[in-house]
């Protein structure tokens, strides 16, 4: 007969008392990764986002499954580039569904906001969880 | 009622969710050493040009320039197709992964068009590609409904109670598992429509075809049968997974277990004399009511069905399934990038170390020749390396955005 052969562990004596109170060990990912079949990490480029603590090089914690609020750091394509911006709503408008202009704010005076025209859609990629900022810039992973 | 759930042009939709400037241009994946064209957008295929289009011959197309190529990114596809399968199993009774695009399942029993709808929407939402839903009494008629949903805005079909009408319009050959040759045998005997398989009976079919179009026109008729069991036809996914009769739950014996996986996966490989390019291996735990997975993708250097390659590359990433003090109860690998062996070759003709492939072959004969008459795994690899000479090429290479901290996305 074919059988494929499971090893298993078999415990024999008493189980440790310590084994009631094993833990994993706190993960990062468990922290800054709600949804992971729709998250995304990306690396910025320049200095568009420094105001709200976004540094060239930073990697980007990006969830997908989050809907755009005003007043959100998100990842949008604009003319076919990726572009990360604090999404910006009419007055009132708390999401991009209620209507009104739509804008993507530099956190950087000498960026210029990017204002969607009446119609144009946002292409929306992702909302931005977190910033992973490290201190040593010569250190890539 | 079965759903078979596939990403539209898998490929190419993964290229868009990393790089926006593909949207709306005529974009083709090309197959392992920039070969052939294995996936395209639709405006690449409303210019005509057939899948498997050798890339050489659209180097003469006056409108070459205006073309987008990729290579094979299948760290990406793999991550991405992940993804699809853990919102699939959120969502779904029981999931079945087919290949690297597609996957059964198993719907709660709620209403399946607006069912069908929401899963899209979420897959899409989440990870960037669009799917064609389709639900049936069974497996082939799932099928025969997902290609029916794709073609329609909302994506998704259910198969009517009564599909004759489908079925009847349906060219026999196009039937998940007839294929030209048999369906041109059916067709010498006057079966040309799905419908008209569906409605002769078995013995007829038997005197014609094997047990399995038999099952396939058991399954046209809304009676489940094993679909997946075809020895004589090309596997287009080669997957192996088994529960656990004792939980595991040591490193070594989830190795061991999908170690045993993959080498029989890889013996079913060469048997049709096929290569993958690599695959997902995953574990579950939990219990049956909280079930949770692990999972990584796997892409060998080279397209190949060697036993000892592919387990040194599996090797590697076991170490990052095993989560201590957890009891897993499942293990599997699903292989994909499946082609001919000799297709393979052909390719990498200059690249290829003929003498230590011929001998590998040789080898793996024997092996196989050996586990066959004596029972499985009697001769196994002690997962000890052979030197790697030569590498795939892929010239078009995009980011393996999802599997390597140095080649992230970039945003500005």
């Amino acid at each position: 007969m074919k059988k494929t052969q499971i090893a298993g562990s078999v415990v024999a004596g008493f189980p440790s008392p310590a084994e009631q109170y094993l833990e994993p060990p706190l993960d990062l990912n468990e922290l800054l990764v709600k949804h992971p079949a729709a998250t995304y990490f990306v690396r910025v480029q320049g200095d568009s986002m420094i105001g709200r603590g976004i540094y060239d090089g930073d990697i980007l914690v990006v969830d997908r499954s989050l809907d755009p609020c005003d007043g959100d750091v998100v990842i949008a394509a604009v003319d076919g580039e990726f572009t990360v911006k604090t999404l910006s709503l009419s007055k009132g408008a708390r999401r991009i569904e209620n209507g009104g202009e739509i804008k993507l704010v530099a956190a950087n005076p000498k960026y210029h906001d990017i204002i969607l025209k009446s119609g144009q859609e946002l292409n929306y990629f992702g909302k931005v969880t977190a910033c992973i900022h490290r201190f040593r810039k010569g250190i890539q992973v | 009622m079965i759903g078979l759930v596939d990403g539209n042009n898998f490929f190419v939709s993964c290229e868009r969710v990393i790089n926006p400037r593909l949207v709306g241009k005529p974009v083709a994946v090309l197959s392992n050493n920039d070969g052939c064209c294995v996936s395209r957008s639709n405006e690449f295929k409303s210019l005509g040009i057939q899948m498997g289009t050798p890339y050489f011959q659209l180097k003469e197309r006056p409108d070459f320039n205006n073309l987008v190529f990729c290579s094979s990114n299948y760290e990406l596809y793999g991550d991405i197709s992940r993804r699809i399968i853990s919102i699939l199993r959120d969502e779904a009774v029981d999931v079945e992964q087919y290949s690297i695009d597609e996957a059964f399942i198993r719907p709660p029993s709620v209403e399946l068009m607006e069912y069908g709808k929401r899963l899209r929407a979420k897959i899409l939402k989440w990870t960037g590609i669009p799917c064609g839903v389709g639900f049936a009494a069974t497996k082939t008629l799932a099928k025969i409904a997902n290609h029916i949903g794709k073609k329609l805005p909302e994506g998704v079909f259910v198969m009517p109670e009564d599909p004759t009408e489908i079925l009847s319009s349906l060219p026999v050959e196009e039937v998940w598992g007839i294929g030209r040759r048999m369906g041109e045998r059916l067709r010498m005997r006057g079966i040309t429509t799905a419908a008209e398989l569906r409605d002769i009976p078995d013995s007829f079919i038997r005197s014609i075809g094997s047990v399995v179009t038999v099952r396939t026109a058991s399954e046209l008729r809304g009676v489940e049968a094993v679909v997946d069991k075809n020895y004589d036809a090309d596997p287009d996914s080669v997957s192996c997974s088994r529960s656990f009769g004792t939980p595991v739950t040591t490193v070594d014996a989830l190795a061991e277990s999908v170690a045993s996986f993959a080498s029989q996966a890889a013996e079913k490989m060469r048997r049709h004399k096929m290569v993958a390019e690599g695959c997902n291996v995953y574990a579950q735990f939990g219990t049956a009511c909280d079930s949770r997975w692990v999972e990584r993708t796997v892409v060998f250097e080279a397209p190949t069905n060697a036993t000892n390659e592919i387990l040194n590359a599996i090797t590697k990433i076991v170490g990052a399934l095993y989560i201590p003090a957890v009891k897993y109860r499942k293990s599997g690998v699903v292989f994909f990038g499946l082609s001919k062996e000799d297709a393979a070759r052909q390719m990498s003709l200059f690249d290829m170390p003929n003498e230590s492939s011929g001998k590998l072959k040789k080898l793996y004969k024997t092996v196989d020749g050996l586990n066959r008459n004596f029972g499985r795994g009697k001769v196994f690899s002690a997962s000890e390396g052979i030197k790697r000479e030569w590498k795939m090429k892929r010239s078009l290479l995009s980011k393996r955005a999802t599997t390597f901290w140095d080649e992230l996305m970039e945003v500005k």
